[in-house]
């Protein structure tokens, strides 16, 4: 408890914790140490925000405009709130829920609110993560509006999250009236992709693929996405892999597709290829999380410092109660923090809200790492009812019945590093 | 039908994705409050709200380049506190505290760079024990925002996250025990002394010569002098209290003084002052140059231990009640470690006195090594250098 006397002295014991204490003080971490300061010159660019030469934002700017000088008109707001959301999927930007949100608050507090008011509400809840909420406000739409094609698209997508594949299925089958094949098709392909018929699905949607030319190009990444997962699925790594690059070629720096090819090349035992994906966008915190996991597998000096970085921000998320992230969180903390126990209680935590199959990967791998291999008994019964068949998940799946299965083993199992 | 399907495109944009994910969080501001330790009337506060929120809120980027710069930032400072600062409200006991800007700064997050507001928050009181904080900021443009509340008051620290949805709590901000605040620095003070092996040597050789009366001072280097034993217990035990009260009554006013920062030596010089009372205290048993009133000795030599003992407390930073209670217990802790060392010893002392082994063994060859170990000290603290396997005497 006595502090030094005489000026700095380093014992032999203490030099160790002075060399650490220089390569903190060296290491860029510093930047989020937290400290205010003033900095030096005028000219020094503290933060890249939205710019009047993206053409996305310009007309985001004009709604804004026009919907403060017509604050009545319900389809201005509708399109300002739309664009908002638009903008935050396409740049990762989570702000852009909230503004999206208070856009629409003055229609929401009408009775009864205008239906498009309640879609934006619905596509807020779903982009929170709260599925329940959200589909209980698609239900309500549908009721009074049974041909809403959006609604039934996002009740779809939200229901198939949470592993209800019949309601999703329900849902798409709504959308065949519509003279579109595309949408409808590539929605009932998504979900046979998790159901037992990924070969089918892949079909499906490579027939389509010619006429889905013709959409949005943001529909033509999606469609590229679900094929690449389906060829993933299958087992069928090198057609996953040009999927994945072709839904990037369409949807540059798009952060849900960095993340799942990220996690596809790590899986694939590619860390140095994942680095190179993600390792530009450092500053959003799912990129930076494959950052951290292919440092690790790659053994690289920084790794360690990364991953106090992602620690810090998972704390920071989880002050302010965010719950998007914690099958992330549960990954993380299997992997790279190495507590089993933690990672298995978060990773049931989000099985609670979501069922896809990453979540079905994370409770399986914590719950064997954690030796309660009973814990994973839920997704068991998914994969019963689904007949999902990606063989890393397959392949866990039969660890855990293993290790259920009389007679038990008595030790736990253990699984080495697996990857989300 | 032209209408429906430009809402399935636009809705499919941001929803097609069964899992959407985004790069980092939504918007989050850090407010922190601090007591203020010269003003028990203030708050000390930082607010840090993210440069993306304000361009999105007000516009900083002036020149719409996409970039934001420490100049534009600089430019927009009153225009930013204009905005921001009424959206806070601290109430004590009723009464609303006065917000007041006092500077800006730039901080860093995990997703981007904040604007930092440092302000004093003036209450009409003292900082009452319920503080009730009203947040609003961004309430009409992001009802997700949510502003995150750390405050740093009487030690003790409280949380609270709030947002439009509930933009207000009430923090219980229970002073703390004194009590207990009294006894966590008196046990503070006891381990000081235990874990400070110069202070117990200095200790020690003061301690030695207690249950002995010099009668004649030694002529040569292997001359003992003529020493005569005390012949009652309660005296010598009694003198002994004396000298190390004179130690502390002396070090506890340098000891006050530095912490409340009216003195600041060099430590180095502090600590070989010292090492060199140590040299001088184990002397005078083998060679008695203040025989009577030893206590003097011990006063005297007790302000620079005062200024040693100061470092542990270095950097206490509290409000003027709070620290002399913290000042108090470490002082009566420092004695109490002083006393459970001395008391024991001087019985120990006195059984043995009459015996050649106390005499020779422990009064004139004990001084000698502790000479030996305090100007090891000393010279390792002049020069600022290590004496290699002295490291385990070296004070913690």
């Amino acid at each position: 408890m006595r502090l030094k006397g005489v000026g700095l002295r380093i014992t032999p014991m203490r030099r160790p914790l002075v060399l650490v204490a220089l390569w903190l003080a060296a290491t860029p971490c510093l930047a989020t140490a937290e400290t205010p300061y003033i900095p030096s010159r005028d000219d020094i660019v503290l933060q890249t925000v939205p710019s009047i030469s993206d053409p996305r934002v310009r007309a985001m700017e004009a709604l804004r405009a026009a919907s403060s000088r017509n604050p009545q008109d319900m389809t201005i707001a509708v399109k300002l709130s739309m664009s908002y959301l638009d903008y935050g999927r396409d740049t990762g930007d989570a702000r852009y829920l909230g503004r999206a949100a208070a856009v629409i608050a003055p229609w929401l507090r009408r009775s009864p609110a205008p239906i498009p008011v309640l879609l934006v509400r619905a596509t807020i809840l779903q982009s929170k993560h709260y599925f329940a909420e959200a589909r209980a406000q698609l239900l309500a739409i549908l009721k009074s509006d049974p041909d809403n094609a959006q609604a039934w698209l996002t009740l779809a997508t939200t229901a198939q999250v949470q592993g209800d594949l019949n309601s999703a299925r329900r849902a798409c089958a709504h959308l065949l009236d519509s003279s579109d094949p595309v949408i409808p098709g590539a929605c009932l392909s998504s979900l046979n992709a998790v159901n037992g018929h990924a070969a089918d699905a892949y079909r499906v949607l490579t027939l389509l693929w010619p006429q889905a030319k013709a959409e949005p190009v943001p529909v033509q990444a999606w469609i590229q996405g679900i094929l690449a997962d389906t060829a993933k699925y299958m087992g069928n790594n090198a057609a996953a892999d040009a999927h994945f690059r072709a839904a990037l070629q369409l949807a540059p720096g798009d952060n849900f597709m960095l993340a799942d090819y990220g996690d596809f090349l790590l899986a694939d035992k590619r860390p140095q290829a994942a680095l190179d994906l993600v390792k530009d966008y450092s500053q959003s915190d799912t990129s930076f999380l494959r950052q951290v996991y292919a440092e690790t597998a790659l053994g690289l000096p920084q790794a360690r410092r990364d991953a106090a970085e992602m620690t810090r921000r998972f704390a920071a998320l989880e002050k302010r109660g965010t719950r998007a992230y914690r099958r992330e969180e549960a990954g993380f903390v299997l992997d790279i923090e190495h507590d089993p126990q933690r990672a298995l209680a978060l990773a049931q935590q989000n099985w609670t809200v979501q069922r896809a199959p990453k979540d079905m990967h994370v409770l399986l791998s914590a719950a064997l790492a954690a030796g309660k291999p009973q814990a994973a008994q839920p997704v068991l019964d998914q994969l019963a009812k689904s007949h999902f068949e990606y063989p890393v998940v397959v392949a866990l799946a039969d660890k855990v019945r293993a290790a259920l299965a009389p007679p038990p083993s008595p030790q736990p199992v253990r699984v080495g590093a697996s990857s989300p | 039908m032209r209408v429906r399907y430009w809402i399935i495109v636009m809705g499919l944009l941001a929803t097609a994705l069964p899992t959407q994910v985004f790069a980092h969080k939504e918007s989050d501001a850090y407010v922190e409050l601090r007591t203020d330790p010269h003003n028990s009337n203030q708050l000390q506060g930082q607010w840090d709200i993210a440069l993306r929120d304000l361009d999105f809120a007000i516009g900083i980027d002036s020149n719409h380049d996409g970039a934001i710069t420490w100049g534009e930032v600089r430019a927009h400072r009153e225009a930013i506190e204009r905005y921001v600062l009424p959206n806070l409200t601290i109430k004590g006991d009723g009464l609303t505290c006065n917000i007041t800007p006092t500077g800006q700064m730039i901080d860093t997050h995990s997703d981007g760079a904040y604007d930092v507001i440092l302000f004093n928050a003036l209450c009409d009181k003292e900082v009452p024990d319920r503080l009730t904080l009203v947040y609003r900021l961004f309430e009409d443009i992001d009802p997700y925002h949510r502003g995150i509340i750390t405050i740093y008051a009487h030690g003790q620290t409280a949380d609270a996250v709030l947002g439009p949805k509930n933009p207000s709590t009430t923090l219980n901000l229970n002073k703390p025990n004194r009590w207990r605040q009294f006894k966590s620095f008196v046990i503070d003070g006891i381990w000081h002394i235990w874990t400070g092996p110069d202070h117990l040597l200095f200790i020690l050789s003061l301690l030695l010569p207690s249950v002995l009366i010099c009668r004649r001072r030694p002529r040569t280097p292997f001359d003992a002098g003529e020493w005569q034993s005390v012949d009652r217990f309660w005296p010598a035990a009694l003198e002994l209290i004396k000298v190390i009260s004179g130690f502390t009554v002396s070090h506890s006013v340098t000891l006050t003084l530095s912490v409340l920062g009216y003195i600041d030596l060099p430590s180095r010089l502090v600590e070989s002052g010292i090492a060199l009372s140590v040299i001088v205290a184990a002397f005078n048993n083998i060679y008695p140059l203040f025989t009577r009133r030893a206590w003097l000795v011990a006063f005297a030599f007790g302000f620079i231990h005062g200024l040693g003992f100061a470092s542990a407390l270095a950097g206490l930073s509290l409000p003027p009640v709070a620290m002399a209670v913290s000042l108090g217990g470490f002082n009566v802790g420092v004695e109490l470690g002083q006393e459970s060392v001395v008391l024991p010893l001087i019985v120990m002392a006195f059984l043995v006195r009459d015996t050649r082994f106390y005499r020779v063994g422990i009064l004139r060859i004990g001084s000698w090594i502790i000479i030996a170990i305090a100007a090891a000290w000393l010279y390792e603290r002049v020069f600022d250098m290590l004496i290699p396997g002295l490291g385990f005497l070296t004070p913690a």
